[in-house]
């Protein structure tokens, strides 16, 4: 199959919904072969069923829990005989007034935004080395360069993942690897969705996220998909150690 | 060669200073991918060697030096009369006077003017130009910065000025233009393989290599890539950005 991602393997977490879903979607059309990971096994049922006949192999896990990492990862490479590239897309998001946030809360954010991808990173590492070069991209967040409101642990999670890819982005340079990070503004997911929802006026709390950005409009899943895509091909050959805002002018990074 | 299909099929685009390097070689891009295109540079002989082969069907090639507002103008209304209005602007024109280059305390105040002049003021006139139409049918700016300017090379001030003036430049005009449907970003390249390039010591070259993560020059190439990309209709989310096109080198 032709496209910009043809001959590619990439594992995706986070594939079952949202960005992640996007890029699985995009990412099939471009003609990569895929290992999806979610610890949603509903979402999962559905995408098997969306995606039925693709070179797709699902894979529950929680990107947090560091054995089910391990051998999914190992399960993935083995499925699609090698990785060339993995997209940490596996996120959650806390609002939180400091006083009353549990300590619980602030691990569980760091757990799956910033050690969940280091831990599918380091279970792949070896499998894209050996595939002599290849690609990662961790999905951060326009929070994680500006700072939001009573987001305290899942902006620290967010530029806590920008430095580390950068870090890695050095480290893995010699290897062939580039490692970049892209950063979303809202974004129209389930995820956004629960957020305004969960608050006590949900159309003013959309107003108030719509007019942060520039261009006035949250953004479809498929336009971070797009420049996760990009950031995966060849297109970007030599970018590496760098974040993409895709935020529809919020940042002005 | 013909007007072709591809994802700018149908698009107008202007790039300045195309005869050589990376502006010739996104000009070709954008060719390959189905635009018309406008190119200006000052020296004819690199359009002989790089668009010989296209027809005035998809290529308009003017002779100029984009540093000259009245010759500026004048290529836009050519622009205009063979393409109609531009859709997406590469204001790729500049260099750093790097021959002329010193340590500030010795810099010379007409070599600031002519770098601020080639690096800035003219991304500064060609938007100016194409602004008011896209304001009427959305577009695409995409400005060309250093990471010259993140890095602050040494002896280079002028040059790094200019190149984050870029920055600024990019990013109050994403913000005026952002209900228009006109996205602007910059692209920030490292060492890049290109004729300013091919001047430098092996010495200094050396140094940029081992400067740089990704521990090798690159090709043109690599920077049209992400010009096109942020041309497309695949990066409509993205502006106010400038992207690093570096290999790493500006993280360190």
């Amino acid at each position: 199959m032709s496209g910009g991602l043809a001959g590619r393997r990439i594992l995706i977490t986070g594939a079952a919904k949202g960005i992640g879903l996007a890029s699985v979607a995009r990412f099939l059309s471009e003609g990569a072969s895929l290992a999806a990971l979610d610890r949603d096994e509903q979402a999962l049922a559905v995408l098997r069923g969306r995606f039925g006949g693709s070179p797709l192999h699902i894979v529950g896990a929680d990107v947090a829990e560091p054995a089910s990492v391990a051998s999914a990862v190992a399960e993935c490479a083995a499925a699609l005989g090698g990785l060339d590239g993995i997209v940490n897309a596996a996120g959650i998001d806390l609002v939180a007034d400091v006083e009353t946030m549990a300590l619980g809360q602030w691990h569980r954010v760091l757990a799956v935004n910033l050690t969940g991808p280091m831990l599918v990173i380091q279970a792949a590492f070896p499998h894209l080395r050996a595939a002599g070069g290849g690609t990662i991209v961790n999905v951060s967040s326009g929070a994680g360069l500006s700072p939001l409101k009573h987001r305290t642990a899942y902006c620290a999670s967010k530029a806590g993942l920008q430095m580390a890819s950068k870090a890695l982005a050095m480290e893995a340079a010699e290897f062939g690897i580039r490692v970049n990070t892209v950063c979303p503004g809202a974004v129209e997911t389930e995820l956004f969705r629960s957020g305004i929802d969960a608050s006590p006026d949900p159309r003013a709390a959309y107003e108030s996220v719509r007019a942060r950005y520039a261009l006035k409009r949250i953004a479809a899943p498929e336009e971070i998909a797009a420049a996760i895509l990009w950031l995966t091909s060849a297109e970007s050959s030599y970018v590496t150690g760098t974040a993409i805002a895709v935020d529809g002018g919020r940042t002005f990074h | 060669m013909t007007v072709g299909e591809g994802r700018f099929s149908g698009k107008v685009v202007v790039v300045t200073g195309a005869a050589h390097g990376i502006g010739a070689v996104t000009a070709r891009r954008f060719l390959a991918e189905g635009a018309r295109v406008a190119v200006i540079d000052r020296e004819a002989d690199g359009f002989a060697e790089h668009f010989s082969d296209m027809p005035a069907e998809c290529l308009l090639a003017v002779t100029g030096d984009c540093t000259d507002a009245t010759m500026l103008a004048d290529f836009h209304a050519r622009v205009i009369a063979a393409f109609g209005p531009v859709d997406i602007l590469f204001n790729n024109v500049g260099q750093s006077g790097r021959e002329r280059a010193s340590p500030f305390h010795e810099s010379e105040e007409e070599v600031w003017r002519f770098v601020l002049e080639v690096s800035l003021l003219t991304t500064m006139r060609m938007s100016r130009l194409v602004v008011p139409a896209m304001r009427e049918r959305g577009g695409r700016v995409i400005n060309m910065s250093s990471d010259a300017a993140f890095v602050g090379d040494a002896g280079l001030t002028d040059y790094a000025t200019a190149k984050m003036g870029i920055v600024g430049f990019t990013r109050a005009l994403a913000r005026e233009l952002a209900p228009h449907r006109v996205t602007v970003n910059a692209v920030a390249p490292g060492a890049i393989r290109t004729r300013a390039h091919d001047r430098l010591t092996p010495a200094v070259i050396d140094r940029i290599v081992a400067t740089t993560p990704a521990g090798f020059i690159a090709e043109p190439e690599d920077v049209a890539g992400c010009v096109a990309f942020l041309a497309s209709e695949d990066a409509r989310y993205i502006t106010g950005q400038t992207l690093l096109i570096d290999g790493g080198r500006w993280m360190i």
